[in-house]
């Protein structure tokens, strides 16, 4: 089984996380994933971009340069890893309710937060009801 | 649209019997005489990826509210008092649909036949229906299901952390859940709901917390998470079955 590496390279921009979303929705079709699986990867896909966008926010609103956020999508067998990560030296504040990490936990069967590096990891395996 | 001097004496008669009365039947008689109206004003509104039939809903309860505030002694022609009102209300659909006027009205309908089909192929096969299965029901394809399920989030993805304000219908949803919601809150019940929380998958588990313990309406969730309210709506019945159930077999062990 080979694995099929999607990435997407979009302005750290709320608008741009659709294009995120979007994207994680027709790969995790091709994995025949069902359409709640399909929602939940909507959900964490958008909430790790949403919080790279803000980290970013934080770092380049000094700079004032626009930076990016890059998604990538590694495909493998039925399972699919999302790795979210902004410009270097984009940092992940703690958060203070811990709100992101309750939706990113509930939504996918692994999460990987690393603040320091600014890099969100997220694996999701398809349910093996419909194989 | 203009009515007749004639008519519209007849018809100040009955706004003046109907703020008397406060007759029903007088109230639909004079929401019925006025339709044109509400009609007129929601033409106004088309080619904003509504369909017409819902704007003319919208554009009607707008009439309903003018007709039951109007003052008829003050003196002012209905129609001048309720095109305000009535176009209050289109606009304000608008805005609480987050329907924007950039989603093409296929792409809107789609997205209301998908969670439609959602539900019925949900109980049909006993489990979440594959992409492929939700366009071969819908004739159409995966593609086009895909988008229609971004278009719950298309136009709310600026606001991701800013809470919505509460939906107007909140109460019907609250009547919806029906009443072991406000019980899941006492104090007694919390220890055994927390413990039978934890039992439950993530998913269904992270529905149950945002609603009950961070206090969030299904609106709010289904806005923070970018995804529709009614599949929020039937993950939140779901998990309370899962609860219940729970519940009574640990009742009756």
């Amino acid at each position: 089984m080979h694995d099929h590496q999607v990435r997407l390279s979009v302005p750290a921009l709320p608008q741009f996380a659709r294009l995120a979303r979007l994207t994680v929705a027709g790969l995790a079709n091709r994995l025949e994933f069902t359409y709640d699986e399909v929602e939940d990867l909507r959900i964490a896909v958008g909430e790790a971009c949403s919080l790279l966008i803000e980290a970013q926010a934080e770092t380049t609103a000094s700079s004032g340069a626009g930076g990016r956020i890059d998604v990538t999508f590694t495909l493998t067998g039925d399972e699919l890893v999302i790795e979210v990560s902004g410009e270097a030296g984009t940092v992940l504040r703690e958060q203070g309710e811990g709100l992101s990490d309750l939706i990113l936990d509930a939504v996918v069967d692994d999460v990987q937060v690393d603040r320091a590096e600014g890099r969100v990891r997220l694996r999701k395996r398809r349910s093996p009801e419909t194989a | 649209m203009s009515l007749g001097d004639e008519e519209r004496g007849r018809l100040r008669e009955r706004f003046q019997d109907y703020a008397r009365t406060r007759d029903r039947a007088i109230r639909d008689e004079l929401i019925e005489a006025h339709l044109r109206l509400a009609e007129h004003l929601a033409r106004r509104f088309v080619n904003r990826g509504v369909p017409i039939d819902d704007l003319v809903q919208v554009a009607s309860l707008g009439l309903l509210k003018a007709v039951e505030r109007f003052e008829p002694e003050r003196g002012l022609e209905f129609s001048t008092f309720a095109t305000p009102t009535i176009v209050g209300e289109l606009k304000r659909h608008f805005r609480d649909k987050g329907w924007s006027v950039r989603v093409p009205r296929r792409v809107q309908e789609m997205h209301v036949e998908v969670n439609a089909l959602v539900g019925e192929l949900t109980q049909q096969l006993g489990r979440s229906p594959t992409i492929n299965e939700l366009a071969a029901r819908a004739r159409t394809s995966e593609e086009e299901v895909l988008e229609a399920m971004e278009a719950a989030q298309a136009y709310r993805s600026t606001s991701i952390d800013a809470p919505a304000v509460a939906a107007e219908d909140e109460r019907g949803i609250a009547n919806q859940l029906g009443d072991e919601d406000v019980n899941l809150l006492d104090s007694e019940n919390r220890l055994l709901v927390s413990e039978l929380l934890t039992g439950l998958p993530k998913r269904e588990r992270l529905m149950l917390q945002l609603r009950f313990y961070e206090g969030m309406t299904q609106s709010q969730i289904a806005d923070r998470l970018g995804i529709s309210q009614m599949h929020v709506s039937r993950l939140l019945a779901k998990s309370l079955a899962m609860l219940r159930e729970r519940l009574e077999g640990s009742d009756h062990p």
